[in-house]
């Protein structure tokens, strides 16, 4: 009886509904934010076990002046996803380097069991084509994981 | 006659603003699936120029060599005694060495066949104790 009249059943004035007014704002925002943090791939991943390190630390140099190269255990270089012989880096990284106005930054990719001699020749051809800025490309390598070797 | 002129059209001539979200989200999507962010962490290190070779006094040496096994070798400059250690003990090794001498240089010489992953980890090391001068190498047999 008095329950019925009773502030119970009387409905609040705020609306239940999420405002959909707004989702364009958030997904815009959303959009903007992936815009901008994009980067295209100008070479396909590889399927490579990264060596790891616990002095890893970012790359300071802008995304266009990175260069690739990947060496896989058999001693295969690819530079922009073609396969190169090792005597020709020097002649293909040096355009690239004069390109980017000697702010060329090599980042080796290579597995981690790839045989030294393979990274040193490479290391090598870079000298000689003036890129002297290298980058070893590693997985940072967690304390967890150390403690439970 | 001026009734029909003045009769105003039924379609809106603005843009409509409901399926703004619409087109949002499907451009987001676009960007979300293609993103890929860039995985750029290493030890970074500037290589020596071609042809520049340095005479360096052996007291100033520290020779550190990585077999195909991953056991570390140290070697003292001018001493012969050499000393097994794994490759995490390199760092005490030179914040040690470094401590007495400050002008040592490590040369990391590396057996032509060990895996990559053992001189990045020497490497790792030396770069955790905060070593500059580092040369990397073959080892000569």
């Amino acid at each position: 009886m008095g329950l019925k009249s009773g502030g119970l059943q009387r409905k609040s004035k705020a609306s239940q509904e999420i405002p959909s007014s707004s989702m364009a704002d958030i997904a815009f925002l959303l959009l903007i934010f992936f815009m901008v943090s994009t980067v295209f791939q100008k070479d396909k991943k590889r399927e490579i076990l990264w060596p790891e390190a616990e002095a890893s630390e970012k790359i300071d140099a802008k995304q266009k002046e990175i260069l690739n190269i990947w060496v896989e255990p058999n001693g295969d270089v690819y530079i922009n996803d073609l396969l190169w012989e090792m005597e020709e880096v020097r002649s293909v990284v040096r355009p690239l380097y004069v390109e980017t106005q000697a702010a060329l930054v090599v980042s080796i990719r290579s597995d981690q069991n790839v045989p030294y001699f393979h990274v040193d020749l490479l290391q090598k051809e870079l000298q000689a084509a003036g890129a002297l800025r290298v980058v070893f490309a590693t997985e940072l390598e967690q304390d967890l994981i150390m403690e439970r070797r | 006659m001026a009734v029909l002129g003045s009769k105003k059209s039924k379609v809106s001539d603005e843009i409509p603003s409901s399926s703004m979200a619409d087109i949002a989200f499907l451009l987001l999507i676009f960007f979300l699936v293609t993103t890929t962010f860039p995985k750029d962490k290493g030890l970074a290190i500037v290589l020596p120029e071609q042809a520049q070779e340095q005479e360096v006094p052996q007291k100033n040496v520290l020779h550190v060599i990585i077999n195909p096994t991953g056991t570390v070798i140290i070697k003292r400059g001018e001493q012969q005694q050499e000393q097994q250690v794994r490759p995490n003990d390199v760092e005490a090794i030179w914040r040690q060495g470094f401590a007495e001498n400050e002008n040592l240089i490590a040369a990391v010489k590396t057996h032509r066949d060990a895996p990559y992953r053992f001189m990045v980890d020497v490497l790792d090391a030396l770069q955790t104790a905060g070593a500059r001068k580092i040369s990397l190498q073959l080892l000569e047999e």
